[in-house]
């Protein structure tokens, strides 16, 4: 490396200072990296947010049409979001997602792991809520369809619904239930991850701060929520944050356990790009879906780059 | 030589990649319907290029009907010498399809999934026409029924020919078990509401529908349509001058409530909605069946005898598998029959994809393809004699004795999902409201067609 620098630039890269002139060596090191960013990430991202204001026949830049993509999806598509009581449409989906999904994923995690640790068997626990992380999502999908599956003869559900003489309910067929009952499973899926990334960190919080706390007479509850709970917070939110970011992005359960019906109404915005996109050939259309999913995004990816650099100050 | 080590791997790197665009470009099919195929790339009006022998066809079609079309490849290769190449995506069709067109590497010939889509393709230039195929329009319009043809037009040029259809004014159940209940088919609506009511007193079930696939819920819509109000009037609904928010579209989705609704379906609305057709024929026909009646295309047959549902059927036709003609509707309709069916069409121009289209429109191909039972040939010259069952015989003979055919709607509209609406309405939800948003989507999208 030393060799490399000294023969082949003029700076040595840890003495280099602000105008002393470019620096040739870093960005040929940085270059294959760049190139291969601008290829599959930027450029992507740029043509999307183009075709977003074209018509994008066949996926190619046709028609410009400014804005009607936009304004069709938020005043014209009632797929996409339809105000109201209650609201519907694939946003609002993501929303009912967003809420529930990450709340009762990360709480029923920390439920888990806080009682786990309590146990002797806590590995076989912990073990049996991780399973499911093991399982591709597609799969997840469709192991639920059979479990939700109307007739009792297949729908594990419906048989157990049927010993307590409740007829059999169609979870998946009807708009009500549909999307509690796919946030469910993805609850179901997520609850293992948080289980062990916030048991990790309740066994880095040391037993003198509890031992101290509870000579000073502190209750349980006091220890839960006045010391545990602050002292997880950052890995609390950093598993939230992994949380938002699959919801937003949240296209297999949809896409195996439902299309995305019965109608539209089990859509997620990633669902309602692919369908817009793909079977419909509407690229401009399903780009400009993708331009408000990315727009979603970036507040996230903001915190995130935030949070990672006040990390390293402090941690 | 350090310098070099360091250099000549980058080098190379950047060679490779920008090496790859660059030759893709060299080779792209472009926007305006050239041919990607063929070692000359002609393609500009006219005859294409001379083919290489081989040509690749996609569908969607798997099982029996995928059997039934490779009787017809294996027939034009025989009579031609040049080699088909079938290749089926049961699932996400469109989507493959369109991939591999914006992919440069399209399929020769495919069905085309909806008329909506076939519009579409045309217009971004991915199909190729059959005059610049070299195929005069005039010479083959004799091979069809009047009206047929004029479902593949786009913008005044034929893109897709029809290759196969179905009656869907068809009631499918079991006369056998009809017989045992001491009911009989219905001739009109009111019949087919007593039959409900008789088969419900004989302590069965007496509708399956596979609301899971919001196009069984258009199939109804459509018939209903038709039925109650004529052809002029469906052919405007479907039209881009259709009014949704006209009373007769309302008046039509209560007419088909009437038998669809909680009571009458088996599984209830909610049981219904989320069963899927194949499922819900299976509710007919299989062998433990939960429910008498289903309304489906002229397909059912072949699905309901076949190892989806239940082969024992196979050879029971008439007996313990039949149909019966939609009822008329306050006495209209009579001789009204919709019908859906696939187009298919060119994406590479050349001389075997040429042959290819030239051989589906004979009679031969109509023939053998009718043989394989799955189908009703839309050409004239195949005789009915040649169906294999006594069903599908009388399918055809239902559709080319009808007063009007009319082609399936919702396969007509852009984009958009009138099988939702209907879902909707099934599940109870006020159609007003959603028939205005409806009207407003529909408008837009045959707008930006």
């Amino acid at each position: 490396m030393a060799v490399a620098t000294r023969a082949g630039g003029p700076v040595t890269p840890s003495e280099r200072r602000p105008g002393e002139g470019f620096n040739w060596t870093a960005l040929a090191f940085m270059a294959p990296a760049a190139l291969l960013l601008l290829i599959f990430l930027v450029f992507p991202a740029i043509y999307t947010l183009v075709l977003s204001f074209n018509r994008g026949r066949g996926g190619q830049i046709t028609e410009w049409v400014g804005f009607t993509n936009f304004i069709n999806l938020f005043t014209n598509d009632p797929n996409f979001l339809r105000l109201g009581f209650p609201p519907a449409g694939a946003l609002w989906n993501n929303v009912l997602w967003l809420v529930f999904y990450t709340f009762l994923s990360v709480s029923l995690g920390l439920l888990i792991a806080v009682m786990a640790t309590r146990v002797r068997y806590e590995a076989i626990v912990k073990a049996i809520v991780f399973l499911p992380m093991a399982i591709a999502a597609t799969a997840i999908g469709v192991i639920w369809s059979f479990v939700y599956f109307p007739n009792a003869n297949t729908g594990l559900l419906n048989a157990i619904l049927g010993i307590g003489g409740v007829g059999p309910a169609a979870f998946l067929g009807s708009t009500d239930t549909v999307n509690w009952a796919i946030i469910a499973v993805g609850v179901w899926g997520s609850v293992g991850f948080c289980t062990v990334i916030l048991s990790a960190a309740l066994k880095g919080i040391s037993t003198e701060v509890l031992e101290a706390a509870r000579v000073d007479g502190a209750s349980e509850r006091a220890i839960f929520f006045r010391i545990i709970i602050p002292m997880i917070s950052l890995p609390i939110s950093v598993v939230s944050v992994t949380l938002i970011v699959n919801v937003i992005k949240l296209f297999d359960l949809p896409y195996v356990m439902t299309r995305g019906g019965p109608g539209a109404s089990s859509r997620t915005i990633a669902f309602s790009m692919y369908q817009e996109a793909f079977p419909s050939g509407r690229f401009g259309y399903g780009a400009a879906i993708a331009i408000v999913m990315l727009l979603l995004l970036i507040p996230v990816l903001i915190y995130n780059v935030r949070r990672f650099r006040s990390d390293r100050v402090t941690a | 030589m350090t310098k070099f080590r360091l250099i000549a791997p980058l080098a190379v790197l950047m060679l490779v990649l920008t090496a790859c665009p660059a030759g893709d470009t060299g080779s792209s099919p472009g926007g305006d319907g050239s041919a990607p195929a063929g070692t000359d790339g002609g393609g500009d009006g006219g005859t294409g290029a001379e083919g290489d022998g081989s040509i690749v066809v996609t569908s969607l079609w798997g099982g029996t009907e995928e059997e039934a079309f490779q009787a017809v490849l294996d027939a034009f290769t025989e009579s031609t010498g040049i080699e088909a190449e079938y290749e089926a995506n049961r699932t996400d069709y469109a989507t493959v399809l369109r991939t591999r067109i914006q992919g440069g590497n399209p399929p020769d010939v495919a069905i085309i999934p909806g008329i909506g889509t076939l519009r579409s393709l045309a217009r971004e230039g991915a199909l190729i026409s059959l005059s610049d195929l070299g195929i005069d329009q005039a010479s083959i319009e004799g091979n069809y029924a009047p009206g047929i043809l004029d479902v593949g037009v786009v913008d005044g040029e034929l893109y897709g020919i029809m290759v196969k259809l179905n009656s869907k004014a068809t009631i499918w159940y079991s006369p056998e078990r009809f017989d045992e209940m001491g009911v009989a088919p219905a001739e009109d609506w009111d019949g087919l509401l007593a039959l409900t009511e008789d088969i419900k007193a004989a302590g069965a079930v007496p509708w399956s529908l596979g609301a899971g696939d919001g196009w069984t819920l258009t199939d109804w819509f459509e018939i209903v349509y038709l039925k109650m109000n004529g052809t002029e009037a469906y052919d405007t609904l479907f039209s881009p001058d259709g009014d949704w928010t006209d009373p007769t579209v309302q008046a039509a989705i209560d007419k088909m409530l009437e038998v669809l609704n909680e009571e009458n379906v088996d599984g209830g609305v909610d049981g219904a909605s989320a069963t899927a057709f194949v499922d819900a024929i299976a509710k007919v026909f299989s062998t433990a069946p939960s429910a008498e009646l289903y309304y489906g295309g002229g397909f059912v047959g072949g699905i309901a005898t076949g190892v989806d549902v239940n082969p024992e059927l196979q050879g029971q036709e008439g007996t313990a598998i039949n149909w019966f003609p939609f009822p008329t509707i306050d006495g209209n309709g009579e001789g009204l029959v919709t019908y859906g069916g696939d187009v298919m069409a060119a994406l590479v121009n050349d001389s075997d994809v040429k042959a290819f289209m030239e051989y589906l429109t004979t009679a031969e191909a109509g023939q053998v393809w009718a043989e394989g039972g799955t189908i009703i040939s839309p050409i004239v010259a195949v005789d009915t004699s040649v169906y294999p069952t006594t069903l599908i015989q009388a399918e055809a003979d239902q559709v080319t004795s009808a007063e009007a055919v009319r082609f399936d709607g919702s396969d007509l509209l852009p984009g958009v999902d009138l099988g939702a609406v209907l879902q909707a309405a099934f599940r109870g939800e006020d159609a007003g409201p959603l028939l205005e948003e409806f009207q407003a989507a529909v408008t837009t999208a045959w707008a930006e067609e």
